[in-house]
């Protein structure tokens, strides 16, 4: 029984161990963190905005493990919500880099003086997407 | 003792079909003002209907020409060891239903990749999860949460590339400018080393 236990433990723990670093991993790849670092000129917090980074991971986890709810206003989700897409634009914004979609599309049809206009294809079509998705395609 | 002059080749131009290539276009020169005005002036290249968009002047072929009139003249290179012409036919541009087919191309595309993306991770239960997680009560459609989340997602992407239609958040360069610079430089060296005549040497060259 103890044993049983003891490598159920066993097993949590290393799947956990997996899954963080993987996220780090991709965090890594991205490079979201230090990309806001740069445009915030604050490099020195940076150790905080690891840990914001581990903690938001370790209490999302407990989170959805044990479903506690708050009656706090619907408001807030506003705030939580912008949050979320900001963070989620940025990796999407970051793919593409990673990807280098556009340094080949520029070149390959001579547009580098309209990149910006192209850029902004992207992300109204994230946003109109995004929103056509809530909206009208889920029944 | 021989006068010394200084080269330092450009590491790019842009000239026109049908020109000819000075060595004032290809470098940079540091002379006596004598000297210099003879020199500038040393047709090195005629651009002809042959040539393909690229030429790539070699430094030596430079000194060559250089010594071929002035024997004595001690030549001191400085950078670049080449020069890549760019040979511009017409300005070439581009067609506005051409353009407005890749918008509407890269709209549509990036669009249903988000639709695939929320399928993909189970977002809309996700999102009714946190909505009775803050608020305690059940709801089909979160709108409240996934119309900000929506918005969220394009101010995202524009923080990471650092643009807010013209106006920039700062003045450094945006990470898809470095990105086209760095294909651009790979793009360079590649032709540098393949196109660059002088410095390939094959079994079969004579």
């Amino acid at each position: 029984m103890i044993i049983s236990i003891l490598f159920v433990i066993f097993v949590g723990l290393a799947w956990g161990i997996t899954v963080g670093a993987g996220y780090v991993a991709f965090l890594t790849v991205f490079g979201i963190i230090p990309r806001l670092t740069q445009l915030t000129k604050t490099f020195s917090k940076i150790y905080a905005y690891e840990w914001a980074a581990v903690l938001g991971a370790v209490l999302g986890t407990i989170a959805f493990l044990q479903e506690p709810t708050f009656s706090l206003p619907a408001f807030l989700l506003i705030l939580i919500g912008l949050a979320d897409g900001i963070y989620v634009g940025m990796i999407a914004a970051a793919l593409t880099e990673v990807l280098d979609v556009f340094p080949l599309l520029a070149k390959r049809i001579g547009i580098d003086d309209r990149l910006l206009i192209l850029m902004m294809a992207l992300v109204f079509g994230k946003i109109f997407g995004s929103l056509f998705h809530w909206i009208y395609f889920i029944p | 003792m021989a006068e010394t002059i200084y080269i330092r080749m450009r590491h790019r131009i842009q000239k026109k079909s049908d020109e000819r290539i000075f060595l004032q276009d290809l470098a940079q020169i540091i002379a006596t003002d004598e000297l210099l005005s003879s020199l500038k002036n040393v047709c090195l290249y005629h651009i002809t209907e042959q040539d393909k968009n690229i030429i790539i002047i070699d430094s030596t072929r430079l000194i060559r020409e250089i010594k071929k009139r002035y024997k004595d003249l001690e030549i001191q290179l400085i950078g670049p060891a080449q020069t890549i012409i760019e040979v511009v036919f017409e300005k070439k541009k581009v067609a506005l239903p051409f353009f407005i087919l890749v918008w509407l191309l890269l709209f549509i595309g990036s669009g249903l990749t988000i639709m695939n993306f929320h399928e993909d991770v189970s977002m809309q239960t996700v999102h009714q999860r946190i909505y009775t997680m803050i608020t305690g009560k059940e709801i089909e459609k979160p709108l409240i949460f996934q119309i900000p989340y929506s918005i969220g997602l394009g101010l995202g992407m524009v923080i990471f590339f650092n643009h807010v239609f013209k106006k920039r958040l700062n003045e450094e360069p945006s990470p898809l400018e470095v990105e086209v610079f760095n294909y651009q430089q790979s793009l360079d060296q590649y032709m540098i080393m393949h196109e660059n005549k002088e410095s390939i040497k094959k079994v079969d060259d004579h």
